[in-house]
Parts: structure tokens; sequence; C-alpha cells
């Protein structure tokens, strides 16, 4: 809570600020800032901020300073909901940022996209949203690519032949089992069997039970990582030995404090000793200002906060315009270098970024040693 | 032919014999696992019952008690309220707040409404049950929280019994332990004390208690705090088997918990037992030899599939 208080301050200092300035540059950034998945928000509002200081220490946008303006979701469709219709509904709104969990990117996406409204989604994976709308855009892969990708990863890099699964019974999940399914079949990697778990459920004994006696090479973990981690430890208390891994939803701090999640291997979309002086440049800017390392969320955040601006810059204060812009950035020639790589589209507003892997060793995440690039 | 036909036979033979060792294993398994589960929505089937015999009241806030049993169990073990407790004091401390809200409800919401139509009653429970999941989430937030044995002792994850692929947890001898002995505990008391002799007198029929001197407004809210108790432990056993508590635990575990209620015979002991076991055990055998995601159905399934057979629950009273 202690934590939220200076975003709240923040979200009440807007509107005298924004009125005192007169010419400031609002950019709305939309993330669930308290509720059960508030952790996810912290390194969007750091993200966020830092990418807004250093905008506005080297002349803002065209000479207009930034001002960031939070908004808290929840991660709850309803909130997110009616958030979007109020940025919608302000003339002074020309980009969203945001949202962060994709049931809460796809309740506003019908909003903005009736409003013409652009939004740039660091962080949602669902298929869904490239689909539904031209003018949402995200600089994250979605899950269809991910999920193809561990297929691909346990299948060449680690040599799995037989891998069992355990999804979380929601839309995350069930995107990421279908497509690590499919991409499976064609590699001829063994789905020796496939299990859910319902939302609320905390006792996995039976579904593990089952898989242990199949004995599968690796079990895949297709959920976020409250589940996850039980599951772990419970697979420990039954004698299992097998390797267990999962994507984004797992990559949590949550993990790191489990001792069963020993060797649990995930797929994180930025790595800090991977990449260039760009990735270094920022993860040293970051320490230095908020004393944490940085996660995913502030990598993407910082990277649709920068892109943002830079097609307010490009394309100017109007919608319609912006959304142009960044459509046309549609190669990686012509592409917004981010720290993660350069940021392009194609036709759905969906974005070919490197996957990285990283995995659980003493309490702390580490590169896995294997990477495997598309 | 005949040479061939017998080490075809032995090849035969062994590949069944290990298929079934394979298999026997993972039933054991599931059987552990279900036996479980089993005793826990036992432990809430019985509150469910207790109360039911003597205020002929469904109380749907039993989920609650089992959701605060375990709240106030780990608060209590990891300082929330301000003070560290060990392992013995805070299990004391959470079962008593426990029967201590279970009298509290009693006296408050449902004595007042003893002569009322049955539906107040009823809906007064549904009230409160919504009352104290707010409550809980007032209080400890909506995240889920999950430990990593820290707060329990180390042995309890440890195996107890580790043979073939058969594992069977510290933990999981205790709740079954826990649960027999609760069960010999209660027997004990409502057979063999006065207050025992009490509640069979209330629940046959409260008039004619009252006319012989029976104080049933005692008896009821004694009834309510045993109750109280039960759900609590098992909330806290729950809380500790799965190492995560979230103040929706009290709901599916409500109800899961009525439904083996039911099944037996509201009303009855032996029933709720028994109901208990079954909803434990084919939740189990259910996650275990049928794929997901239908097991989670295969539970009211059953029930629906008993309660057909035998409207009145298993063990139940004739109307």
């Amino acid at each position: 809570m202690k934590k939220f208080f200076p975003v709240l301050f923040l979200l009440l200092l807007f509107p005298v600020a924004a009125a005192g300035a007169g010419k400031t540059i609002g950019i709305p950034v939309v993330a669930p800032l308290s509720g059960p998945l508030a952790s996810f928000g912290q390194g969007v509002v750091n993200g966020a901020r830092l990418k807004a200081e250093e905008l506005n220490t080297n002349g803002g946008i065209n000479g207009r300073p930034v001002a960031i303006r939070f908004e808290d979701d929840r991660c709850d469709p309803q909130t997110a909901a009616a958030v979007a219709v109020r940025l919608a509904s302000d003339p002074d709104v020309f980009i969203v940022v945001g949202h962060v969990c994709s049931s809460a990117t796809l309740a506003a996406l019908p909003i903005y996209r009736a409003a013409g409204l652009p939004a740039i989604t660091p962080a949602s994976t669902n298929p869904a949203v490239g689909r539904l709308s031209a003018i949402y855009f995200r600089n994250v892969y979605q899950d269809e690519f991910q999920g193809a990708f561990l297929a691909r990863y346990v299948s060449r890099a680690r040599h799995y032949k037989r891998v069992a699964i355990l999804f979380a019974a929601n839309d995350y999940g069930l995107g990421l089992k279908d497509a690590f399914a499919a991409a499976a079949r064609r590699l001829g990697l063994q789905i020796v069997d496939c299990e859910s778990c319902p939302a609320e459920r905390t006792d996995f004994r039976a579904q593990l039970a089952k898989i242990r006696d199949l004995n599968p090479d690796a079990v895949f973990l297709a959920g976020y990582a409250p589940q996850a981690s039980l599951i772990v430890s419970q697979a420990r208390g039954l004698g299992m030995k097998c390797v267990f891994f999962g994507a984004d939803g797992l990559d949590d701090a949550l993990m790191l404090k489990n001792p069963d999640a020993e060797g649990l291997f995930v797929t994180t979309p930025f790595l800090a000793d991977r990449g260039g002086a760009m990735v270094r440049d920022f993860v040293e800017r970051y320490r230095r200002r908020f004393g944490l390392e940085p996660d995913w969320f502030a990598a993407n955040t910082y990277d649709a906060v920068g892109l943002a601006a830079a097609a307010l810059a490009r394309a100017g204060c109007d919608r319609g315009k912006v959304s142009a812009w960044l459509a046309a950035l549609d190669s990686p020639g012509n592409a917004y270098q981010g720290i993660a790589g350069p940021i392009y589209f194609d036709a759905h507003g969906d974005c070919l970024k490197p996957i990285f892997v990283k995995l659980v060793r003493h309490g702390r995440w580490v590169s896995a040693a294997d990477q495997l690039q598309p | 032919m005949g040479k061939c036909r017998r080490p075809a036979a032995t090849v035969v033979f062994h590949s069944m014999l290990h298929a079934l060792l394979a298999s026997s294993t993972l039933f054991l398994q599931q059987l552990i696992n279900g036996a479980v589960l089993g005793g826990l929505y036992a432990l809430i089937a019985l509150a469910y019952s207790l109360v039911y015999g003597v205020a002929r009241l469904v109380n749907f806030a039993h989920g609650e008690i089992y959701l605060f049993g375990a709240f106030i169990f780990l608060s209590l073990l990891s300082g929330f309220f301000g003070v560290v407790l060990s392992f013995g004091p805070a299990l004391l401390g959470a079962v008593a707040f426990c029967a201590l809200l279970g009298v509290l409800l009693d006296k408050v919401f449902f004595r007042p409404l003893r002569r009322a139509p049955a539906l107040a009653g009823l809906m007064t429970t549904i009230g409160l049950s919504v009352i104290l999941q707010n409550l809980a989430l007032l209080i400890w937030g909506s995240r889920s929280r999950i430990f990593f044995g820290a707060l329990v002792p180390a042995f309890f994850a440890r195996p107890a019994l580790q043979s073939g692929g058969l594992v069977v947890s510290w933990f999981q001898v205790i709740i079954i332990a826990a649960t027999a002995g609760t069960l010999a505990g209660l027997q004990l008391l409502l057979y063999r004390t006065r207050f025992g002799r009490a509640v069979r007198a209330v629940s046959q029929d409260r008039t004619a208690a009252a006319l012989v001197g029976v104080n049933v407004d005692r008896v009821v809210s004694g009834v309510f705090a045993i109750a109280a108790i039960l759900a609590g432990l098992a909330g806290i056993m729950a809380g500790c088997y799965c190492s995560a508590i979230s103040p929706a635990m009290g709901y599916t575990a409500g109800i899961k918990g009525f439904s083996a209620a039911v099944v037996g015979g509201l009303g009855s002991l032996p029933g709720a037992v028994l109901g208990g076991g079954i909803c434990g055990l084919v939740e189990a055998f259910g996650a275990g030899y049928i794929s997901s995601p239908y097991h989670e159905g295969l539970v009211f399934v059953t029930m629906i599939v008993i309660l057909l057979l035998k409207p009145g629950g298993l063990a139940g009273r004739k109307s």
C-alpha cells in the first residue's frame, strides 16, 4: 500500500499540473495498481516514470513536457472498461499505454476502437488482441508465438521427448496450452497428459500422482505463478524429480521464494544480461533511479512509453495520425529502436520480438545457457 | 508350439504383473489423496449436520468459519496481529476464536429467529456468509497467501511412508489421524456425556427436551460452537496441507461440505462422514483417472446419482 501512495499522489496532482503548465502532453498508462495482481503494476509504474523523466530532461515532446497519467484497472475487466470510457472521451488523450492483463485489455479494446484511440499494450499476450483491433498495438509477443517457442525450445535445446501439461482454466492458460500442443505435434514431442487447474484449486496431488506415473521428462505449467508455486511444492512432496517450466505468467518473484522451484525455467521478453549496450544502460539507469532490478514489465513499459512519445512527436496530437504512424512501422528497417530490440508491427499490430529463457538457481533468476532464437 | 507358448505366457504374465503393480501404486496414492480430502470434507459436513440436527438450520456460514480458522491460525503464526505464537498456542487460539464465532453467530442472529419461518434463518446464514467473506477481504486483502513450510513444523512435509512410487507425507497421516480422532471425540461427547444426551434429546424433539428440563438455548449454542470448531479445524488443516489460503477458499469448501452432508443424509453424523469420504475419493480418483476438465463436475454428478437413488441421503432418516 505504501508504494501505492506516490501513485495516488501523482493522480491527484495531474489535473493541477496539467492546468498549470498548459502545454504538457499527457500519456495515460493503465495497469493493475491494486488488487491481487498489483505486483505486475510496480514495474509498469517505474518503467513509465523513468522514460518520462528522461524524455523531459531531453526537451520533452517537441518542447512540451510529458506527464504520465497513471490509471488503475486492477486487472479487472469491468474497471478496465470504465477507465477506457474515461480516456476515450477525453479530448486531450491521443494514445494509451496499457493495459497489462489480457482480460482487461480485451474489455477496453472495443471502447478504444470505437473512439479511434490508438493503444499500445506492453504485456497482454492473448492472440485476440491483435485480431480484434487494427489500432491496438503491442510490444510484447503473443501466446501463439510463446507456446510454439516453448515447444521448440524443450524439444530442440533440452531434447525432451515426453511432456505433461497442467494448464490454468483461463484464456491465458488455454491459449498457451493449445499453441504448445500444436507445435509439439509438428515437432514429434509427445504430450503424455494434459490436465486443467480450476481457478480456486489449491490441491493438485491427484493430477500430479497421475502425471508421476506417466513419468514425463518435464511438466509444462501453463498458468500464473501462485498456482504454479503450489504445484511444484506438492510435486516434490510426492517425490517427483522432473523439470517444471512455464511461460511469462510464472515470471514472478514468488517463484524465487519457493525452494522447490529450483531448476524451473520460464520464457521472458527481457533479460538484463542479454542484449546490447542499450539494455545494460537501461538496467544501470533503472537501478540508480529505483534501487531495484528492472523486470520485463518495466522494460516493456519503458519502450511502450518511448514509442508513444515518438508517435506523438512525429505525427502530432491527432488520434488518426498517431495510429497511422504506428501502423507504418512495419519492417526491421522501419522500426522504433527499443531496448529489447527493434519494434515493428504486422498487419494485426502484433510484434515479433526475441524470447529469452531464464531459470531459477539458488533463489535467483539466471539466463539459461542454451537460448534459442527464431 | 509348446516351446513358444511358455515364454509368451511368461511375458504376458510379467507385463500384467508390472501393470498391476504400477497401477496399484497410483491407486493407493489416489486413495490416500482422496482420504485426506474426504476427511476435510467430512469435518465440514459434520458441522452442517450437527447444527441441522439441533436447530433445523442449514448454516451456510460454515465455509467462512473454515476460512477464518485458516486465516486466524496463520495470522497468529506469522505475527499478523503483532504477536507471533508457536504452533500449539496458535492452533488453540484459532480454534477458540472459531468456537466463539459460532456461539456469537447463534446468540446474535439465530436465537431471535428460532421461531421464525425456516427460510428466514437460511437467508440469514447466506447473508452472514457474504458478510464474513467480505470482512476477511477487508482484514487480509484479496491476495491469496502462499507460504513455504516456514510457518508449520518442517517434518509435516516429509514422507512418513515411501515404498515404490507411493509417498505418504506426515501431513497426510496427521490429517487422517486428526479427522479420525475428532470423530471419536465427537462420538464420546454425544453418547457418553450429559451434554451429549441433551444434544440428542433436543435433536429428537425440542419441546419435549425443554419440558424435561434441558436448557435448549445452551445446548444449541454449544452445538454451534462444536460445529464451528470442526469447520475451523478443517480450514486450518486445509490451509497447511495446500500451503495456501485465500479469501475465496471458504466458498468452495462450504458448498462441497454441504453437498457431502446432503448425500450422507442431512442431520446424520455417520452419513456426514460417509458423504465427505465419497466426495474426497471421487474427486481424487476423478482427477487421477479421468482427464480433466470434466472431473470437477464429477463430484456433483455422483451426488445427483446418489440422491436420485436415495433421496434422503445414504444414511438419512425416513421422513
